[in-house]
């Protein structure tokens, strides 16, 4: 549980930020002084790996075409808004799931059956039914957001330390005044790591579903760079994925200070 | 209770084990089988991998009558392996997991003119195998109307690039339309489902689509289809010419072969396509004019000179240069004008 006796932050995060960022930047750097040697020794026939330059002037061809902006903005939006619709739904899910018995008995078996479907496997049926659009990809993505959150957080609901619902009972909290006072604060951490797994997983849902059929989006530049023979964009769309999951994580580190802040 | 669950879930995981590993697909890592024959013997390479496909006729005939297994004996081990698209197909050769595979010309052209070190060696067909397609109660009755509609196309195949050229004669823009990326038999699949508003489809699926959904072609031309270009890599041409030249003479023998017995040549394609006899006769006999000259020459070429510029507009491909240094060195002859389909089986 956390204390609330103030310890001292581990050592490395006592660096200034500029040697953190500069620690940090060796593994990308190295990678990418690699991918240029390989380049240079020419032992790899360009048409398999494009040089850094050829990704970057891919990048700049699509700026200049006016794609690349709606292409990361669109997948962005599909990301943002099903994740959104997949936490929030499995917060509630799970909170229901996690602190009721009668709830336990009616959704967990259906919710663990329902999981244990290759989430994937769903495309097909969203499609039939839902058509060939925004609908169906977000959807998917809330699909892909829903589980890690429901799982990680009924898990720890059910677990909040029983001597704090005491505690908290003997306040005269009861219901929703419990949930929100005691058990959702101390489960404050899994709550996190459920949305972080969540993001990763909506990443990961989001280039599926573009990749089963649309006209925009990173998933489907993969798709056409992919059956055009186009590997620069190839490369280009990998590394702005990693990029974009980088930034949406760290925008949950900034929710994270925020609800630790307050609830920690 | 537990304990029996538990000794079931051990004995089920034993006997996975039991079983071994099923050989699957191949793999670079894990070991190959030992081939039956390890000499190579009088060829060049003990195993070729080869494409078939449902748009490539002759290469389900060839594969069909085991002609290249006959040829090269147990000297040389021939997979086959199944491409859906031209695209699939690149993507195979880019890769080096096959050494020869089917694709329309365009296709041929533009993964050329990406770099991928492919050469034409046989024409297998002068298809009429893209047409729009539109679901059985469509309003849209001509290219025209495709305006504003959400269309279905694979890029990097001929139904693709005939929609771009359907849509440049028609005078309506890219930016017009929506054209959703979906592979050949997905494109059918969401036609008939109505998510889509039209398919730039691909036989014997566009067939069996009109015959079965009762889907309607709304816009036809010969002159946008490219051609089958049967393509080998540049490396296995350098390592294997003989095997090269067994391919090409088995495809001239297929020809001869499909022009006398087109019956059975039907059969043998609804049986792989899975579809009707009678729209694999259509197909065959109706769309697909396998009768010509197998050389690729000023034919294909004049065609691929029209595609050429619609890549660079796309943005397929970065520059007209790399089309016009791709279209130069595309077709190779040395193998057709060499082909005696005699010495095949």
């Amino acid at each position: 549980m956390r204390s609330s006796v103030p310890t001292r932050p581990p050592r490395w995060k006592q660096l200034p930020l500029a040697a953190r960022i500069a620690i940090g930047a060796i593994i990308p750097l190295a990678i990418l002084g690699l991918w240029q040697f390989i380049i240079v020794l020419d032992v790899i026939p360009s048409y398999r790996l494009p040089s850094p330059t050829a990704v970057v002037l891919a990048g700049v061809d699509l700026y200049q075409r006016g794609l690349l902006g709606i292409h990361i903005a669109i997948s962005t939006q599909r990301v943002l808004i099903g994740f959104a619709i997949g936490s929030l739904v499995g917060l509630v899910v799970a909170s229901f799931v996690g602190l009721s018995r009668i709830g336990t008995l009616l959704l967990a078996p259906t919710l663990s059956g329902i999981r244990s479907i290759p989430s994937l496997a769903w495309v097909p049926l969203l499609g039939l039914y839902m058509g060939i659009n925004e609908d169906s990809k977000v959807t998917l993505i809330a699909i892909g957001a829903f589980f890690p959150v429901y799982t990680v957080v009924s898990h720890a609901l059910r677990n909040v330390d029983p001597q704090l619902l005491e505690a908290g009972r003997a306040y005269g909290y009861t219901g929703p005044r419990l949930l929100s006072l005691v058990q959702l604060p101390a489960a404050v951490p899994s709550v996190i790591s459920g949305l972080r797994l969540a993001l990763a997983q909506s990443w990961l849902f989001l280039v599926a579903g573009e990749l089963l059929g649309a006209s925009m989006g990173l998933g489907f530049l993969l798709t056409d760079s992919n059956n055009n023979g186009r590997i620069d964009r190839l490369f280009l769309t990998i590394l702005l994925l990693g990029i974009l999951g980088i930034i949406t994580d760290a925008l949950v580190g900034v929710l994270e200070r925020w609800l630790l802040k307050r609830w920690g | 209770m537990t304990r029996k669950i538990t000794l079931a879930a051990v004995a089920t995981a034993a006997l996975l084990v039991l079983t071994g590993c099923v050989a699957g697909e191949g793999s670079n890592v894990a070991p190959k089988p030992e081939p039956e024959a390890t000499l190579p013997g009088s060829w060049s390479s003990d195993v070729l991998n080869i494409d078939f496909a449902t748009y490539n006729p002759l290469s389900l005939i060839i594969k069909d009558q085991g002609w290249l297994e006959d040829t090269f004996g147990d000297k040389v081990t021939v997979n086959w392996i199944q491409s859906a698209g031209s695209s699939a197909a690149n993507d195979a050769l880019r890769a080096g997991s096959i050494d020869v595979g089917s694709t329309a010309g365009s296709a041929a052209l533009l993964a050329r003119s990406n770099g991928s070190p492919i050469q034409a060696i046989d024409i297998y067909s002068q298809p009429n195998w893209s047409a729009i397609v539109v679901g059985a109660n469509s309003t849209i009755k001509s290219a025209k109307d495709l305006k504003g509609k959400n269309i279905a196309a694979n890029a990097g195949t001929d139904p693709y690039f005939f929609l771009l050229q359907t849509l440049d004669e028609a005078g309506i823009g890219l930016d017009e339309v929506t054209i959703t990326q979906l592979a050949h038999a997905d494109g059918k699949t969401a036609l008939e489902a109505g998510t889509v508003d039209a398919w730039a489809g691909l036989d014997p699926l566009m067939s069996a689509s009109v015959v079965n959904a009762g889907s309607k072609i709304i816009y036809d031309n010969p002159d946008f289809n490219s051609y089958g270009f049967l393509n080998a890599t540049e490396a296995f041409l350098t390592k294997s010419p003989d095997i090269a030249q067994v391919v090409v003479s088995a495809y001239e023998k297929a020809r001869a072969w499909a022009a006398e017995n087109p019956d059975e040549a039907a059969q043998i394609l609804a049986d792989v396509a899975g579809i009707d006899i009678a729209i694999a006769k259509s197909v065959l006999l109706d769309r697909t004019a396998l009768d010509i000259d197998p050389k690729p020459g000023a034919k294909q070429e004049a065609v691929l000179t029209i595609i050429g510029p619609i890549f660079v507009e796309s943005g397929a491909v970065a520059s007209q240069d790399q089309i016009d240094d791709a279209l130069e060195s595309l077709f190779n002859t040395d193998y057709i004008d060499d082909a005696n389909p005699d010495l095949i089986g």
